[in-house]
Order: structure tokens, then sequence, then C-alpha cells
């Protein structure tokens, strides 16, 4: 902004002082009428949707989505838009690219958009771009409400080709409820994970898998998949093996 | 000073000529003891620090005539974040944060406490408010154009209490500790784990190692009670100093900006072309003011 530009808004500005009205009580009083409003209606919703007790942890199984407060529903469904599938959506975009883009510009907004305007029928850059983010974060939150919540019964999955070690590993993946991040044919949430039905066929080998179980972020940097460090070793041998098998033994 | 540049206003005290100090007003006769003393406090402290002077120029301090209501949205979020400090003191005077009784001690508040339930729903729901609340804000702000000059840096401390207000969030989750919340932020932390270069480093801090262990939750905790909630108020502390330094903006419809910005409007005018100096319009201009 140009020198004079800004002595022209300081001028401006200044009038419009001159010309105002206090602080207190004039601007007060319509704060504290919202604020009450706000505040009141907390209130009438606590009372009328207490909030209840869940469930008791249990680390050694997740038989549901995991899912977070409303308000981070855009984040997790912007996790299932880039779940790894393929090398064009690498997992770290999901989980690091774009959170970040968004972050710097927020915080850059006022020096990206210099000009003096301020109404907004005369900003058409700014009207869009402030709509589509309005839009969007709507859009990805509704969708992130509407997402199937965790068909924990994943005993529905049925393959065929199962031989003993599959339907060991079949139940493993089941007790740990990693149908509430993976879809196995129809069975289980569409996200955050991959869909698994074809697993074996990337090729990916036993000992990646284990590894990948142990800890999923050393064989696939920016996996937000939880770690499964606490199965014996006959039950990583029995989910590799049966990972290994979906879509090519096991179909 | 180079404060003085950026300083729309006169000094600070300028506009509350009549509210001098009532200091020996004559219309309180003889004094009663006790208002001399009350008197005798407030003069002590004030030419210590300054506070009268210092509340005057905050409360007494003109605003453009006209402000609309959405500019109160600011103040509602600030009111629900005051309101989340004291539900949250009381909460955490049962809470425990040890993974072996954090949920006795959630199912023991919401219970068998007096109100417990009242104050943990109003806490959670408060959460909620404070997003939406927060959200509409900033979408005010933008669509008035309000961070522009000179309030860049007051939409910079805005925005940092944007993400520190997510965190809360994020972190106060865990602290119910129940499956949904409990898996919902280890996913929350290997996501952090896998930005480069910090995310590692920063997840570590998070989960008081490289798993979630028994030390997660007081981790959590202290995040949650103490570090974030100072950084909020610092942030709104300044955000609130600049809002009063720089002033509120006048909405972009407001009557009087559109009579000055079609003066101006009309001086490019002018400037562009010399020869057409039509000294009508702005004449015109003056009388009929249609509706915004
Ligand atoms: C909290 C959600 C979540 C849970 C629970 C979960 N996963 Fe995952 N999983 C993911 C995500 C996200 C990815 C993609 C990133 C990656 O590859 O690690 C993934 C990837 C995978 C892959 C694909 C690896 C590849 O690239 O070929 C396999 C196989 C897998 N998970 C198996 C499992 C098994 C078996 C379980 C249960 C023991 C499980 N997952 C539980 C989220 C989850
Ligand atoms: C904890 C959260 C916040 C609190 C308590 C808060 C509080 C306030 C208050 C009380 C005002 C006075 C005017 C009004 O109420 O509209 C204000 C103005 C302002 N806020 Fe915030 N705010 C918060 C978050 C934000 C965010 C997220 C942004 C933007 C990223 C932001 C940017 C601004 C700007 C630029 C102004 C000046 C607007 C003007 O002068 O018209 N604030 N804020």
């Amino acid at each position: 902004m140009k020198k004079s530009e800004r002595e022209a808004y300081r001028r401006d500005y200044a009038a419009a002082k001159a010309q105002g009205k206090p602080f207190f009580p004039y601007a007060v009083y319509k704060d504290l009428i919202v604020a009450s409003v706000a505040i009141g209606f907390v209130f009438v919703l606590a009372i009328w949707q207490p909030i209840g007790i869940g469930e008791p942890i249990n680390p050694a199984t997740t038989d549901f989505v995991p899912r977070p407060e409303w308000y981070f529903f855009f984040l997790f469904e912007l996790l299932k838009i880039f779940k790894g599938d393929n090398a064009l959506t690498p997992v770290i975009m999901a989980t690091f690219i774009v959170p970040n883009i968004l972050m710097v510009l927020l915080l850059v907004t006022p020096f990206i958009d210099r000009g003096r305007e301020r109404r907004i029928w005369r900003r058409p850059i700014a009207l869009t771009s402030g709509l589509l983010v309005i839009f969007g974060l709507a859009y990805l939150t509704q969708a992130g409400l509407e997402a199937p919540v965790g068909q924990a019964g994943a005993a529905g999955i049925e393959l065929e080709g199962l031989d003993a070690q599959g339907e060991a590993g079949l139940e493993v993946y089941i007790a740990n409820g990693c149908s509430s991040c993976h879809m196995i044919k129809d069975v289980g949430a569409p996200g955050p994970g991959p869909n698994l039905t074809d697993e074996g066929a990337k090729n990916r080998g036993i000992e990646w898998q284990i590894e990948h179980l142990k800890d999923p972020t050393s064989t696939s940097p920016g996996s937000s998949m939880p770690a499964f460090a606490n199965l014996t070793d006959q039950q990583y041998d029995d989910l590799a093996v049966f990972l290994e098998g979906l879509g090519t033994e096991y179909r | 000073m180079t404060t003085r540049d950026v300083e729309p206003e006169a000094p600070p005290q300028g506009p509350n000529g009549p509210n001098g100090p009532a200091v020996g007003k004559p219309d309180i006769a003889p004094k009663n003891p006790a208002v001399a003393v009350g008197e005798q406090v407030v003069d002590y402290v004030d030419e210590r620090t300054g506070v009268v002077a210092g509340t005057k120029w905050f409360m007494f301090r003109n605003v453009p005539a006209e402000t609309s209501w959405f500019q109160t949205l600011g103040f509602a979020a600030f009111a629900i974040f005051s309101m989340q400090a004291i539900t949250g003191i009381v909460l955490a005077m049962y809470y425990q944060p040890d993974p072996g009784t954090a949920f006795q001690s959630i199912e023991f508040i919401t219970n068998d406490v007096t109100w417990g339930s009242l104050v943990r729903s109003m806490h959670r729901w408060g959460s909620s408010a404070m997003i939406v609340l927060v959200f509409l804000h900033m979408a005010r702000v933008f669509f008035f154009g309000s961070y522009k000059y000179p309030r860049e840096l007051t939409w910079v401390t805005g925005a940092v209490l944007l993400i520190l207000t997510l965190f809360m969030g994020l972190t106060g989750y865990l602290l119910v500790w129940d499956q949904k919340a409990y898996w919902a932020t280890v996913v929350a932390t290997n996501i952090t784990a896998a930005a480069p270069i910090l995310g590692p480093f920063i997840a570590d801090i998070l989960r008081a190692g490289p798993e979630f262990g028994p030390n997660t939750l007081s981790r959590f905790y202290a995040i949650h009670m103490l570090i974030i909630p100072s950084g909020i108020v610092t942030f709104i502390g300044l955000h609130l100093f600049l809002i009063a330094k720089l002033g509120i903006t006048e909405p972009p419809y407001a009557k009087r900006r559109f009579k000055a910005q079609r003066e101006e409007d009309e001086a490019r005018r002018r400037m562009r072309s010399p020869n057409t100096g039509r000294r009508a319009v702005p004449a015109a201009g003056d009388g009929s003011e249609g509706g915004s």
C-alpha cells in the first residue's frame, strides 16, 4: 500500500472516530447481549443434551471408526481423499502438506490481499475464495457426519479359498478392529485406510507386512495407522499371510 | 515515535473530557470516611499503575457511529472462553489424569458430583460453541475486509488463536479416556508424527515417548490445562490491545463510508481527466443519501 493511501486511511478513520460514539455503552451493550445469548444457548444445550459416558478404553482393540470431534471431520475427510492408494496422492499430502498449506494461507491472508478496497461486492477474488473455503469445509464436515460408524461386525467378511492360516489371520484381523479403517470386499469402513481387497496383489511380502504392522511409519512414511506392537509372533505371521493372500488366493 | 505514525487517533485520553476524575466534586459535601479511604486506594493504585487512565482509554474510546451486530462475535468468543476457563477449573477439582482412574473420575463427575454433569456438558458444548463463534468471527472479519491496513497483525494474532483453540479441542478430547477419544488421539498423534523434520519430535513430546503410554495422559492434561490456556490468554491480550489501539473498523456498508467513498471515487475520476472537473456531483451527493 502506498504511503499516500495509508495517510488517506488514517485521515478517514480519524473522521469516523470523531463522528463516532464511545465504546461504553454503545458497543458494550450489543456485545453483552450476544455473549449472554451464546452462553445461554450452551447452557440450554447442556441441560437438554447432557454428555454421556463412553466405553472404557481397551488399547488392544479398535472395533469402531476412531472419530474425532466434529470440527476435525474436515481433516479426517481430507485424509480419506489422500489415503495413499497410489503415488499421485501420497499419504503425506493429507497429513502434512494440505493442512500446513491451509494454516500458512490463513496466517498470511492480510499480506496476500493488500488492496484498500473493503466492500466485498468489489472484491471478486476474495468473495470467491471465501465462499469456496466455507462450502469446502461444510461439504467435508457433512461427509464426516455421514460416514458409516464402524461395522464392527467384520465377521461378515466372506472370502473363498481360506486355508487354516488364512482363517487364523482373518480372526486376528477382526479381533483388532482393522475394519474400522479398512474395507475388505464390502465390509468395513471406507477410510482412512486403503481398501485391502487386493492387498496381496501389491506383492509387499510377509516381512514387509509384519514390519508395517509393528510400526506403520517405518514402511509407509506419513502413515496414520496405529502401530499394532503387542501381537504374538504367531499372530503376526497369520495376519501377514492373510494380508498377502488377499486378492490372490483368498478372494 | 514510531507508534505515533500508525496511530489513527489523537492521544488516548482525547474523547473523554467530561469524564474527569471525580475527586473533590463539590456536591459530595462532608466526605464519608469510607469514601475517602476508597478514593485514596484508587488514587494510590492509579498513581503507580495508570489503571484508571487505561480503563478509560479502553472503555470510553470512540468507535465509529455505525457498527454492526456481526462485530459482537469476537466478544462472544471471548465470553465462551471465559466460561470454558471457569467450568474447566471446576472439572479439574475432580478429574484425575491417571490412566487407571481417569475414566472413573469422569464417571464420578457425571453421576455423583452435584451439578457435575451440567458442568461437564457445558464444558463440552462450550468447546463446540467456541469453535463455531471463532469461525463466524473470522468470516465476518474476512468479508468486512477488516484485516487490511493497519490491522494485518490483529489478523495474525487471531489466526494463532484459532489454531490454539483447535489444539484445545484436540487435547481435551483425550482426557475423557474412553475408546473413541483414545483411538482418535492415537490417529491424531500418528498424523503429527508423519510431518517431516519436526513432526516425530513433536509427536514424541505429545505422547511423552515414542508410543502412546501411561504418561501420555498426564502430558495431554498439562498441555490442555496449562500450556495452551496461557498461550490463548496471552494472544487474547495482544488481540484486544491491538483492537483498542487501532480501533474497530467501520462496516464497509456504513452510510458514512458510502459518502466518503463516493467523494474519493469522484476525486480519482477528476484526477484522471482534469478538464471535466464536474463540480456538481459532490453537491448532489450531500443531499440525497440512499439506504445501504
Ligand atoms: C486408525 C485407522 C487404522 C486401523 C485401525 C488400521 N489401519 Fe491399516 N492403514 C491405515 C492407514 C491410514 C493406512 C495408509 C497408510 C499406510 O500405508 O500405512 C493403512 C494401510 C494399511 C495397509 C496397506 C499397506 C500398503 O501400503 O500395502 C495394510 C495391509 C493395513 N493397513 C493393514 C491393517 C491391519 C491388518 C490392521 C489391523 C491390525 C489395520 N491396518 C488397522 C489406517 C488404519
Ligand atoms: C479466541 C478467539 C478470538 C477472540 C476471543 C477474538 C476477539 C476479538 C474481539 C473481541 C474483537 C473486537 C471486534 C469484534 O468482536 O468483532 C476482535 C476483532 C478482530 N479479530 Fe478477533 N478474536 C478471536 C479470533 C480471531 C481470528 C481467528 C481472527 C482471524 C484469523 C481474528 C481477527 C480479528 C481482526 C482482524 C479483528 C479486527 C476487526 C476490526 O477491527 O473490525 N480474530 N477479535
